[in-house]
C-alpha cells in the first residue's frame, strides 16, 4: 500500500474489507454496517511535544505531518488502535492491559523462550510439563488435556502508575467489563481455567481468526474483579485494578491429529524438558487480547509445539 | 463507560446514484498499422486474434499472446437470409447468415410469431440486410455507452487498392459516423436495452462523398447504422460502403474515378469492389480485416453507474477525545496531557464501519491525521460503492 497524497484536500480512501466482501457475497444480510470506530495505527503520540519551544501551535507538528498509508482490505490489519469515548475531559490516567506472569509462579508465567508453549498432544505434554530434575516448567500449556495442568494465561487491567494508589478504586468509567480474544481458529480454542469448558466463539473471520467475547456478567470463570487491593508482589497493575481475565488454550484437533500445518506454516527446534533438548515442530502464533470498552490491546505470543 | 463505537442512527445514511464517463480514444494505427507494415500478411498481425471456426475475429490493443494485452472490440459480418447477396454458393454462406440471425436475435427481437426480424433503420424502416458488427468489449464500455459521444472515421477512397493500414492516399477521403442524436432522439424497442442510430457526414474530402449531402448540414446525412448503448455494439450497414450504383450511400468524390466503390476484402481483382460485390466471395475474417483497414479512428465515452451508500459519521465534541494507542499512554498516564484539567487530544488517521458483531467491513482512510479535541465536532462522509 503506498501513501495517499496529502499535498491538497483532505481526501478519504475507503474500501470494503475481506470481510466485508465474504458477507456481501454470502447474501444473508450478515452485511450491515451500524456502528463506525476512529483508528490512529498510523499515529506516534510520542511526537507530540508539550515543551516545543515555539509555543502550543506546534506541539502538534510532527504529528499532524504523519503521512497516511492506503486503506488495506484485511479486516485484521486495521483498527489496531481506536479512539475512545469518555464521557469526561479531566482523566489523566488511563487503564491498560498487562500479562501477569507472577501471580501463580509457574501457572501463570511465559515459558524461557518468550512463549506460552502449546503442547498439541498427550506426548508433547509428557516431554514439557517437567524437566529432567522433575521441576515444573514454566509457561506450558498442555494443549490435548487442558485440566491437566493449572498452568494458563492471565491478564489484569488497570491504572499501571505508582503515581495513584492501589488501594483507590479504578474509575467505573475506566473499568473494563467484556473482553474480546483473537486466535487462529486452525490453531486452537480458547477453554475456560477451572474446568477446560470450551468458550462460545462469536465469529470466524474469512482468515480463520476466531473471535471470542467473554464477559464479566455472563463470563466470571473468564472475567472477574481484581480484588487484591494491596501493594502486592503478585499484581503487576501497580495502581488501581479493575477486571482481569484468566484462560487456558485448547489445542485443534488439526494440530493434535496432523502435521499438515506444523509442515506448512512452522517450523522445527529443540526444546528442553524431560529428556533434554528434543527436536519439536512449532508454529508461532499470537493471542490477542482487546477490552471492548476501553480499546486497549495485547498480543500475547504463543508457540504451538509438537514432539516429533 | 468508556466506549470505542458509535451508532449510525437512521438519518446518518443516505444512497445516491452517479454515472461516470471515460474518454475512449482508438487510434485506427493499433487497429491496422501498428503491428502490420510490410512482411506481414493482413490478418496476421500480432494484435489480431482469429479463430478455426472463422466466425469473428478479435482487436487487441498489443499482441495477444501477451498477458497485457486487453482485447478492445471484435469485428464480423452477416447478412440476412433474404438478402440479394445471399447465395449457397457463397462463400460461409451460413455462417454469414448464422451471424446476422444471431446479432438480430439478440439486438432486435422476434416478431408476434417468434421469427427472428431483421435490423431496420428507424429513421426510414428500411430493413439493414447486408451488415458489419462490431461488438466492443466491456472493459471499454463498462455499462453503457454514453448517448450522443460515439464517433467512427472511415475510409471510403473508392480508387484505392486494399492495403495493409493505408497508403497516405488512402484515407483522402473520409467519413464520420456518429450518433449525433443519441442524447436526445434514441430508440427503446430493443431486447438488448437503448439504440441510437449512426449518421454519416463527410470528414476529409474536398466534396460531399454521400448521396444527397451537403457539407455542413446534418440533415443531409444519412442514417448509416445503429448504435446499441447497454449492448455495446455498433451496427454499420453495407450501404456504406456500396456506391449509388449499387444501391448504396457513397456518390463520387473528386478525383477518384468511378465506381466509387471502396475496396473492402483483400480477395478478387482490383475491379471488385464495394462491400456487396465483396461478400460473396470473401471469408468473415476477409471482410473483418477489410473493415479494419478502413477505420481511422474511433471514439466514445463510456458509462459506469455507480451506486453509493454514504455514512456521515458524526463526531461529536465528547467522542472520541482519548486513544487506545499505546503510545497515547506513558506509565499509564496520557502523554498529551500535563495535569488532569489540561483538553485531552487525539489524532485520527482511519474510520472503521462495523457490523453488529463488531466485525471490521469497510475502512476508510484519511490522507493526513485530524486533530480531536472536545472544542471540536467532525462529520466524516465515507461512501461505499457498489
Amino acid at each position: 500500500m503506498g501513501f495517499l497524497d496529502n499535498s491538497g484536500d483532505i481526501i478519504l480512501d475507503a474500501v470494503l474489507t475481506d470481510t466485508g466482501r465474504m458477507r456481501l457475497a454470502r447474501g444473508d444480510g450478515s452485511f450491515k454496517i451500524v456502528k463506525f470506530a476512529l483508528g490512529d495505527d498510523e499515529i506516534n503520540y510520542e511526537l507530540y511535544n508539550k515543551n516545543h519551544s515555539s509555543g502550543s501551535a506546534y506541539y502538534d507538528l510532527e504529528v499532524l505531518q504523519t503521512p497516511v498509508l492506503e486503506a488495506f482490505t484485511d479486516n485484521a490489519a486495521s483498527m489496531k488502535s481506536k479512539l475512545i469515548s469518555i464521557p469526561r475531559n479531566n482523566i489523566l490516567y488511563l487503564p491498560v492491559l498487562k500479562l501477569n506472569e507472577v501471580f501463580a509462579g509457574t501457572d501463570t508465567a511465559t515459558h524461557s523462550t518468550g512463549y506460552f508453549l502449546v503442547a498439541v498432544n498427550t506426548a508433547t505434554e509428557d516431554e514439557l510439563i517437567t524437566d529432567s530434575s522433575g521441576a515444573s516448567i514454566t509457561g506450558i500449556l498442555t494443549g490435548e488435556s487442558p485440566g491437566r495442568s493449572g498452568s494458563r494465561i492471565r491478564v489484569d487491567q488497570g491504572l499501571d502508575t505508582n503515581a495513584i494508589s492501589p488501594g483507590r478504586t479504578l474509575d467505573p468509567l475506566l473499568v473494563e467489563t467484556q473482553y474480546l480474544i483473537e486466535i487462529d481458529n486452525r490453531l486452537g480454542h480458547i477453554v475456560s481455567k477451572a474446568d477446560a469448558t470450551p468458550a462460545s466463539i462469536s465469529f470466524v473471520d474469512d482468515d480463520n481468526i476466531a473471535s471470542y467475547y467473554l464477559s464479566r456478567g455472563t463470563d466470571r470463570e473468564y472475567v472477574s474483579e481484581i480484588s487484591d487491593t494491596t501493594a502486592s508482589t503478585l499484581q503487576v497493575i501497580k495502581g488501581p485494578r479493575g477486571t482481569k481475565l484468566n484462560f487456558k488454550i485448547q489445542s485443534s484437533l488439526e494440530l493434535n491429529t496432523s502435521d499438515y500445518l506444523f509442515d506448512t506454516i512452522g517450523t522445527t527446534g529443540n526444546i528442553t524438558g524431560k529428556n533434554g533438548a528434543t527436536s519439536h515442530k512449532q508454529i508461532k502464533s499470537t493471542v490477542r487480547v482487546i477490552g471492548v470498552n476501553t480499546g486497549y490491546r495485547l498480543d500475547i505470543p504463543i508457540n504451538f509445539v509438537k514432539k516429533v | 463507560m468508556a466506549t470505542t463505537f458509535k451508532n449510525f442512527l437512521s438519518n446518518d445514511l443516505a444512497n445516491t446514484r452517479t454515472l461516470l464517463h471515460e474518454a475512449i480514444p482508438i487510434t485506427g494505427s493499433i487497429i491496422s498499422g501498428t503491428y502490420g507494415g510490410s512482411g506481414v500478411a493482413i490478418g496476421s498481425e500480432t494484435n489480431i486474434k482469429t479463430y478455426g471456426h472463422g466466425m469473428f475475429e478479435s482487436v487487441y490493443d498489443y499482441p495477444y499472446l501477451s498477458s497485457s494485452a486487453n482485447q478492445i472490440f471484435d469485428v464480423t459480418v452477416g447478412y440476412s437470409s433474404t438478402s440479394p447477396v445471399s447465395a449457397s454458393g457463397n462463400t460461409q454462406n451460413a455462417k454469414k447468415i448464422n451471424i446476422y440471425n444471431q446479432m438480430a436475435q439478440y439486438l432486435v427481437g422476434y416478431d408476434i410469431t417468434g421469427s427472428i426480424k431483421n435490423f431496420k433503420m428507424p429513421t426510414d424502416n428500411v430493413e439493414m440486410k447486408e451488415c458489419y458488427f462490431v461488438p466492443f468489449s466491456r472493459l471499454l464500455t463498462k455499462d453503457e455507452i454514453k448517448k450522443g459521444s460515439f464517433a467512427l472515421e472511415l475510409s471510403v477512397s473508392g480508387s484505392q487498392t486494399f492495403t495493409q493500414g493505408g497508403a497516405a492516399q488512402y484515407f483522402v477521403d473520409r467519413v464520420k459516423l456518429t450518433d449525433t442524436s443519441g442524447s436526445n432522439g434514441y430508440y427503446v424497442d430493443s431486447p438488448a436495452g437503448e439504440y441510437g442510430v449512426l449518421f454519416g457526414s463527410t470528414s476529409a474530402g474536398a466534396t460531399p462523398l454521400l448521396l444527397n449531402e451537403t457539407l455542413g448540414t446534418a440533415a443531409t446525412n444519412p442514417a448509416v447504422g445503429l448504435l446499441y448503448y447497454q449492448a455495446g455494439v455498433a451496427v454499420l450497414s453495407a450501404s456504406i460502403f456500396n456506391s449509388s450504383s449499387l444501391g448504396g450511400l457513397i456518390g463520387t468524390p473528386a478525383g477518384d474515378t468511378a465506381p466509387a466503390n471502396p475496396h473492402i476484402a483483400n480477395v478478387g481483382d482490383v475491379t471488385t469492389l464495394g462491400f456487396t460485390l465483396n461478400v460473396t466471395g470473401a471469408t468473415i475474417a476477409q471482410m473483418a480485416d477489410g473493415l479494419r483497414n478502413r477505420i481511422y479512428n474511433i471514439s466514445y465515452n463510456n458509462t459506469t453507474e455507480l451506486n453509493s451508500t454514504i455514512y456521515f459519521c458524526r463526531v461529536g465534541h465528547g467522542d472520541f477525545n482519548y486513544s487506545s494507542n499505546p503510545t497515547y499512554l506513558s506509565a499509564s498516564q496520557i502523554r498529551v496531557k500535563t495535569r488532569a484539567a489540561d483538553t485531552p487530544v487525539t489524532y485520527f488517521t482511519t474510520v472503521g464501519l462495523y457490523s453488529a458483531d463488531n466485525e471490521l467491513l469497510a475502512v476508510a482512510k484519511l490522507s493526513e491525521p485530524l486533530r480531536k479535541d472536545p472544542t471540536n465536532e467532525i462529520t466524516l462522509r465515507v461512501r461505499l460503492d457498489y
